[in-house]
C-alpha cells in the first residue's frame, strides 16, 4: 500500500500537529494561522478518501502504533463505517471552519481566537482519533481530551452564561468519564484486553465465569456514552452548553461531538460485547426505549421555548435519539438509517446554528417570537431555515426522510410498529415547533423592526453549501446507502 | 506576600528541585518516573518561585512568550519524533524497528526515541504548569 | 461465609467503589463548586486505585529486571495506564479550577445554588 499505509495515524497526527503550531503562528504570522487549519482539514480528508477508497477495494486495514501488534499496542481500525464517519466528521468540520472565520470576529476577543483553532483541531482530531481506535484505554484518553476541548470552545467566550454552562458540561463528563474508566476495569479484570477485538473473543469465555463484571461494565458504558452523547435523561447539560457556545461552537458541538460518542457507544455493543452478553441482558432495549422518551420529550421541551439557539438545542436531543433508535433496533436497516441521520443531522443541525449564528450577527435578535416578519430582511437565511427545518420533519425531498425512512421500514421488519409511531409522532411535534418560526418569518404582515447588518460573503456561502447538500442528501441519497448497507452487513 | 524566611529558603531549594525535576526527565527511561513526574516538579519549582517572591519575578523567570513556544515545541517535538520514525521506515512511533539507536541498556543515553520523547515531553509538562498557574493567577491580563 | 471471605481478601476492589460513590454522590449533589472538583478527583483517584489493584498479584515486586533472577512481578501495564490518567486529571482538573476562578470573578460565590439564585433575580 505505500505511504498510504500510515494514513490513520497520520489523519490524527496532522491535525494534533496544526493545534500546536497554530497559537505560534497566530503570535508571529497571523495571516497563516486560518489557511494552516484548512489545509490541515483538507489533507485529512484527503486521506480519509484515499483510505475509504482504499478499504474497499483490499478490505479492513489495521495500523499498529510503533510496530507493537495487539494486544499490547494501541490498534487503529481503519473500515468502512468508521471512514465514513471520518468523512463526515472532518469534511463538516472544514465548513464549520470556513463559516467560522468570520463569525468568530464578531463573538470573541481577538487574542484568543488562535487558542479558538488550537481547540478547535484538537477537538477535531480527537473525534477522528476515537471514530479510528481499537483500543479501550486510548479511548478514554481520547474522550478527555475531546471533553476538556469541547468545553473549552465553550468557555472561550467569557461571558457568565458560557461559563457556568461549560462548568455543568465538564463536570457531567468527568462524571461519564469516570464511569466509562471502571468499566473499563472492570472488563479488563476479567480478560486481560484491552483491544476491541480481542476482548470481543474473550468475553465470550469470561462470560460463564464473570457475568457479573461484565453486566457492570456494560451498564456503566451506557452510562458513560449516554451523558456525554445527551441520551434522554442524561441530557441535562446539553441545552444550556449548545445555547450559550458562540455559534460555530455550538454548530460543532451538536453537529459531530455528541454524535461520536454515539458512534462509540455503536462501537462497544457491537465490536466489544459479543452477542451472548447483549441477548442475556436487555442492554440494546434500554438504549432504545430511552431513544423513544428522548425522541418524544426533546421535542416537547423544545416547544416551550423561547430563545432560538435554545430551541434548537432541545431538538438535537431530539435527534440524537433517532441515532440510538437505529443503535438499539438490532437491525441492519436500522443501521442504515441511524448512520445516515449521523450524516444529515450533522449538516442540517451546523447549518441551523450557523442560521442562528447569521441573525445573532446582524440583527442581534435571539428570541423566537421577533423573528417575525424577517424572511424579508434576511432571505437567504431564512430559506436556509426553511429547508433545515423541512429536513428536520423529514419533508420528502430532504435528507431526514431518507433515515427516518429505513427506520420506519427496520422497525416493521422486525414487527416493533410502535417505533413507527415514536418516529412519526416526534416528527409532528418536530413541525409544531419548527414550521411556526418559518411562516412567521415569510407571511406575516408585520414588518421586521430592528436594525440589520448585512451578512457577510461567506456566511451567506456556508449557508448555501448546506442547503445543496440537504437537499442532494434526499434525492442521491443511493451511493451511501449503498455503502453502509455493505458496512452494516458486516455486524449481522 | 513578602516574606524573609519563605524568600531565603525557596531561594536555596529551588535550583535542588529544578535538578532534581531535569534528572527524573532524563532518567525517565531507567528508573521509576519520567517525563510527567520530572516535569511536574520543575514546573512547581517555577510555582514555588512565584509564591514565595511575587508574580512579576516568576514571570521574568519563564516569559509568556517563551512558555508558549516551550509549550507548543514540546507537543510538536513529540509528533516530529513520531513522524521521523515513518520517515525511517518504520510506524508511527517505532523506536528500534525505525532504526533509532537504542545505545546500551541502562546507560543514559539508551532506549533511542523513548529518551528523545521523554524530554520533549518534560518541558511540555513543566511549561504547561506553570503557564497554567500564571493564567489562573492572573486572569483576565 | 464465602462471600465474606471474598469480600475481606478483596478489601481494595471494595475501598475502590465506596470511593467512586462517594465522588459521584458529592460531585453530583454538592453545590459548592470547589467541592465539586475534589470529589471528581476522589471519583478519579478511586478508579486508578482499583486499576492498580487489578495489577497486583499478592507477593510480588515491581517489574524490573534484574540478574535474570525469576521473580512474581505486578501487571505493569495498569501502573503505565494509570500515569496517563493521573496526567489527564491533572488537566480536567486545573481547567475545572480555572473555571471556577471566573465564575468567581463575576457572582463572588463558588456555591452553584446561590449562583442560580441571583440569576433567577435578574
Amino acid at each position: 500500500m505505500g505511504f498510504s499505509e500510515h494514513f490513520p495515524a497520520l489523519i490524527v497526527v496532522v491535525l494534533f500537529f496544526t493545534a500546536f503550531i497554530s497559537p505560534l503562528l497566530y503570535r508571529w504570522a497571523r495571516k497563516l494561522a486560518a489557511p494552516a487549519v484548512i489545509a490541515a482539514l483538507l489533507a485529512a480528508l484527503a486521506m480519509v478518501v484515499v483510505l475509504l477508497i482504499q478499504v474497499q477495494q483490499f478490505g479492513i486495514y489495521y495500523y499498529h502504533m510503533g510496530g507493537w501488534p495487539p494486544p499490547w499496542g494501541i490498534e487503529f481500525k481503519a473500515d468502512p463505517l468508521r471512514l465514513y464517519i471520518l468523512v463526515v466528521l472532518i469534511s463538516v468540520s472544514l465548513w464549520i471552519f470556513i463559516y467560522a472565520l468570520r463569525d468568530l470576529g464578531h463573538e470573541l476577543k481577538t487574542r484568543v481566537i488562535g487558542w479558538y483553532y488550537t481547540l478547535y483541531s484538537v477537538l477535531v482530531g480527537s473525534m477522528a482519533g476515537i471514530a479510528l481506535t481499537n483500543d479501550l484505554f486510548n479511548l478514554f484518553v481520547l474522550m478527555e481530551i475531546c471533553a476538556i476541548s469541547a468545553c473549552a470552545i465553550i468557555s472561550i467566550k467569557e461571558d457568565r452564561e458560557c461559563l457556568e454552562a461549560s462548568f455543568k458540561y465538564l463536570i457531567l463528563s468527568a462524571m461519564g468519564t469516570g464511569c466509562f474508566l471502571l468499566g473499563v476495569v472492570m472488563l479488563y479484570m476479567v480478560t486481560g484486553y484491552l483491544n476491541y477485538s480481542f476482548l470481543y473473543q474473550a468475553l465470550v469465555e469470561a462470560f460463564d465465569f464473570y457475568p457479573l463484571n461484565i453486566f457492570t461494565a456494560a451498564a456503566l458504558f451506557i452510562v458513560a456514552f449516554g451523558t456525554k452523547a445527551a441520551l434522554f435523561p442524561l441530557h441535562v447539560w446539553l441545552p444550556d452548553a449548545h445555547a450559550s457556545a458562540p455559534s460555530p461552537s455550538s454548530a460543532m458541538l451538536s453537529g459531530l461531538v455528541i454524535k461520536i460518542y454515539a458512534f462509540a457507544l455503536f462501537l462497544m455493543f457491537y465490536e466489544v460485547f459479543p452477542r451472548v452478553v447483549l441477548e442475556a441482558v436487555p442492554l440494546s432495549e434500554i438504549v432504545l426505549w430511552l431513544a423513544a422518551l428522548g425522541a418524544m420529550f426533546g421535542s416537547i421541551y423544545a416547544m416551550i421555548q423561547t430563545d432560538l439557539k435554545k430551541m434548537l438545542a432541545y431538538s438535537s436531543i431530539a435527534q440524537i435519539a433517532y441515532i440510538f433508535m437505529g443503535i438499539g433496533l438490532h437491525h441492519s436497516l436500522a443501521l442504515v438509517g441511524g448512520f445516515y441521520h449521523i450524516m444529515v443531522h450533522a449538516v442540517t443541525k451546523a447549518m441551523l446554528f450557523m442560521v442562528a449564528g447569521v441573525i445573532i450577527y446582524s440583527t442581534g435578535v435571539r428570541r423566537i417570537d421577533q423573528l417575525t416578519g424577517i424572511g424579508k430582511v434576511l432571505p437567504v437565511t431564512m430559506v436556509a431555515f426553511t429547508i433545515g427545518s423541512a429536513s428536520m420533519v423529514g419533508i420528502p425531498g430532504t435528507g431526514g426522510l431518507i433515515s427516518k425512512w429505513y427506520l420506519a421500514l427496520s422497525a416493521l421488519e422486525i414487527g416493533r410498529p410502535i417505533f413507527v409511531l415514536v418516529i412519526l409522532a416526534s416528527s409532528l411535534l418536530n413541525a409544531i415547533y419548527y414550521m411556526p418560526i418559518v411562516i412567521n418569518a415569510f407571511m406575516h404582515q408585520d414588518e421586521f423592526k430592528k436594525e440589520v447588518k448585512p451578512v457577510p460573503g461567506i456566511m451567506q456561502l456556508s449557508m448555501v453549501v448546506g442547503m445543496v447538500f440537504i437537499i442532494i442528501f434526499g434525492f442521491f441519497s443511493k451511493p451511501v446507502v449503498t455503502l453502509l448497507e455493505q458496512a452494516a452487513a458486516l455486524f449481522f | 506576600m513578602e516574606d524573609q524566611i519563605t524568600r531565603i529558603t525557596s531561594r536555596l531549594v529551588v535550583p535542588f528541585i529544578q535538578v532534581y525535576g531535569i534528572y527524573i526527565i532524563l532518567h525517565g527511561h531507567l528508573s521509576p518516573g519520567g517525563s510527567f513526574s520530572g516535569g511536574a516538579i520543575f514546573g512547581a519549582s517555577l510555582v514555588l518561585v512565584a509564591l514565595s517572591f511575587n508574580l512579576e519575578a516568576g514571570s521574568k523567570q519563564i516569559p509568556h512568550n517563551a512558555a508558549s513556544v516551550l509549550e507548543s515545541g514540546g507537543a510538536l517535538g513529540y509528533l516530529i519524533t513520531g513522524l521521523v520514525a515513518i520517515a525511517l521506515g518504520g510506524y508511527y512511533l517505532s523506536n528500534k524497528a525505525a532504526g533509532f539507536p537504542m545505545g546500551e541498556a541502562g546507560s543514559l543515553f539508551s532506549a533511542g526515541a523513548i529518551f528523545i520523547i521523554t524530554l520533549f515531553v518534560g518541558i511540555k509538562v513543566a511549561s504547561t504548569i506553570a503557564t497554567l498557574f500564571y493564567y489562573i493567577i492572573e486572569g483576565e491580563k | 461465609m464465602e462471600t465474606l471471605q471474598g469480600i475481606v481478601d478483596n478489601y481494595y476492589y471494595m475501598v475502590a467503589i465506596i470511593l467512586f460513590v462517594i465522588g459521584m454522590y458529592t460531585m453530583l449533589t454538592h453545590s459548592n463548586m470547589i467541592k465539586k472538583v475534589i470529589a471528581m478527583n476522589i471519583m478519579d483517584a478511586s478508579v486508578f486505585l482499583m486499576f492498580v489493584a487489578v495489577g497486583y498479584a499478592h507477593g510480588s515486586q515491581a517489574p524490573i529486571i534484574r540478574d535474570n533472577v525469576e521473580i512474581i512481578y505486578a501487571n505493569p501495564l495498569p501502573g503505565a495506564l494509570i500515569l496517563t490518567g493521573i496526567v489527564v486529571a491533572v488537566s480536567v482538573t486545573a481547567y475545572a479550577l480555572s473555571l471556577v476562578v471566573k465564575i468567581y470573578r463575576y457572582y463572588d460565590t463558588c456555591d452553584y445554588d446561590e449562583i442560580c439564585e441571583m440569576r433567577s433575580k435578574e
